[in-house]
């Protein structure tokens, strides 16, 4: 081992606005790296959406006749099947929160100068990186499969409006969960009931009129229902039908409107509980 | 902003960040008073004062459950003190945590590490956390891992370097932003021997070329007495001693009797005591008795021995430690509570 150089002086700044875009950036990266090291985390989360897309909706279709209506059968559950790739895909990334500390850097990150709020923000870029590429390859497979997408610039932006805002909120359930639960055992468990469970109420597979009324009224409070109500509007039903389901108005511009508040308001609440509760619990 | 550069090229032990700094003269770690209890009312840090200058070695020792790790914890800003105050180079560490963070790096006690990135990649986050400019950081990176010997290692992954490589690359990365107060959290504890010696030398190699402030805790008192200026011995969540090893030493004289005793040590020790040989500063453990001789000689305590008929085996004579001032404080054996 040889000796250190004398340490030059490092300008030290305080936090800035330029400094900290670069911190966030930099969390972002990091976390980045390390899920390109886990390709699991990347395919795992895909591989039953995909199945449903690929090999369910069409099957249901010809055994079924679809849903007698205007809209594809394929390509409605090709949507559908986006609301359990995002909420799997965010409880994989929450998995590496607690990865991170039990086994990694959590703490050198706790102690570096940039606001703790970062830790989760870095982390949620890169979830919503990860759902996005997993999500154009869930709709890429449906119309592959024969699914009808109705794609204009308009549509595309619900779609992308709905899936992204959706991601927040359950990235934000997936971090809250995170800091919460001490075991992985405990997080793991606690997956069906927070990203599989909801996905069956909130007409991912038929409409959500198809159920019982009490079914239907709760399925109306889910974010993924609104979600998933946009997401069809923008790529497979431009008459908002599931819209017209959850809000039973005659405008469906407005509907989309008021279902885009609601998962809006659930991604920013989510948000910031998550980020306070990982706050609240890096501090003892 | 004010870097405090030298004409000289050193960098000077005080600096300043858009005048909130240090000023001159300004210790670099001031604790007032801190005090912490946890949820549960369990007092972990009983209202402790100390301050440690710029450039100092100071260590803070004492077994598990001492407070050690808690204080650590609110320097760093990973505990909420319950009272008191606490400021690294003058920032307050409840009302300015991202200041005070960003002049000070920690080395935790076990391994904080992303395992599956590279021993660079690990460096180069640190830099990057902490405003180091790329051209600079690369060049510090470079000379820290040299002096830390992992060039060899420095691009593989994490995960398969050994646990005292992997120590060697946190004091590294904690270096990389040039910290002013640097944190040693127990560094050495779970290594073996060998490589417990070699950190050392890299500790030491640090202390000896880098103009910073370096807070280490330990149980281990033989690497107190090799590292730091000054320590602190804290049982129980409060501070029962703080000099410097040399001083802490020097009021147990220059030699000391041990022996153990079949029969009780507490005689012994009162009938040693009654003739004049021990002080109050004698004690026992178990059966051994420890007395400092101050003034006497070996030979005197030796006499009271033989003529109190007492049955002694054991019997040897040594120069003091830090664990015979750590024991004669607190009545207890620093590893056994460890």
């Amino acid at each position: 081992m040889s000796a250190i150089a004398e340490a030059p002086s490092i300008p030290l700044r305080a936090p800035g606005r330029t400094r900290s875009a670069s911190a966030l950036v930099t969390l972002a990266k990091r976390r980045a790296s390390l899920t390109s090291k886990t390709p699991r985390q990347i395919a795992v989360p895909l591989l039953g959406p995909a199945l449903l897309a690929v090999v369910v909706a069409p099957a249901l279709k010809v055994a079924t006749g679809g849903l007698h209506s205007h809209i594809d059968y394929t390509s409605f559950v090709g949507v559908g099947s986006v609301g359990l790739v995002i909420p799997l895909s965010c409880i994989f990334a929450g998995l590496s929160v607690l990865v991170d500390r039990h086994s990694g850097a959590q703490r050198e990150l706790l102690a570096a100068p940039v606001p703790r709020a970062y830790l989760v923000l870095g982390n949620l870029i890169v979830a919503i990186g990860l759902a996005t590429l997993q999500v154009a390859v869930l709709i890429g497979l449906s119309a592959i499969r024969g699914g009808a997408f109705h794609i204009t610039g308009a549509g595309v932006a619900w779609f992308v409006a709905a899936a992204l805002l959706f991601t927040v909120f359950m990235y934000g359930v997936a971090e809250t969960l995170a800091s919460k639960v001490t075991k992985q055992e405990d997080y793991v468990g606690a997956t069906p009931a927070v990203a599989i469970l909801p996905f069956f109420f909130a007409g991912a597979l038929f409409p959500i009129g198809a159920m019982p009324g009490v079914l239907t009224a709760i399925a109306k409070a889910f974010p993924l229902t609104h979600a998933l109500a946009l997401m069809r509007y923008g790529f497979i039903d431009p008459s908002g039908k599931g819209l017209h389901d959850i809000w039973g108005m005659h405008n469906v511009a407005v509907e989309a409107w008021l279902s885009l508040a609601v998962v809006a308001l659930y991604a920013v609440a989510l948000t910031a509980i998550s980020i306070r509760v990982f706050s609240r619990s890096a501090v003892s | 902003m004010s870097t405090g550069d030298t004409t000289d090229g050193h960098r000077p032990v005080l600096r300043s960040i858009d005048g909130l700094g240090m000023d001159a003269g300004m210790p670099a770690v001031q604790v007032s008073q801190l005090r912490k209890t946890y949820p549960g009312g369990v007092e972990a840090v009983k209202g402790i004062d100390f301050e440690v200058a710029a450039g100092e070695v100071f260590g803070l020792l004492g077994p598990n459950g001492a407070g050690k790790s808690t204080t650590i914890g609110m320097l760093t800003t990973t505990v909420r003190p319950t009272s008191g105050t606490a400021r690294l180079a003058g920032y307050d560490v409840a009302t300015q945590p991202l200041l005070a963070r960003s002049v000070s790096s920690v080395v935790f006690q076990d391994a904080v590490v992303d395992g599956a990135l590279s021993g660079r990649a690990n460096l180069e986050l640190h830099a990057r956390l902490w405003g180091v400019p790329a051209a600079r950081a690369g060049q510090r990176i470079k000379e820290l891992v040299d002096a830390v010997g992992l060039s060899e290692l420095i691009d593989r992954p994490v995960s398969s370097y050994s646990g005292g490589q992997r120590r060697r690359l946190e004091i590294a990365r904690a270096l990389v932003s040039t910290p002013r107060v640097l944190f040693l959290d127990e560094p050495t504890v779970g290594l073996d021997p060998r490589i417990r010696h070699e950190l050392l030398d890299v500790i030491v190699g640090l202390r000896n070329r880098e103009d910073m402030t370096i807070l280490v805790t330990t149980h281990y008192l033989d690497e107190a007495q090799r590292l730091c200026d000054r320590v602190a011995i804290i049982h129980e969540g409060q501070i029962v001693a703080l000099d410097s090893p040399q001083v802490l030493l020097a009021g147990l004289g220059r030699e000391i009797l041990e022996f153990r005793v079949d029969g009780s040590p507490q005689a012994a020790l009162a009938a040693l005591r009654e003739r004049g040989v021990a002080r109050d500063d004698g004690f026992a453990v178990g059966a051994r008795v420890t007395v400092p001789l101050h003034e006497h000689a070996a030979a005197d305590a030796l006499a009271v021995i033989d003529s109190e008929r007492l049955r002694v085996s054991e019997i040897a004579t040594r120069v003091p430690t830090l664990d015979d001032v750590y024991l004669e404080l607190t009545g207890a054996r620093m590893d056994e509570a460890a």
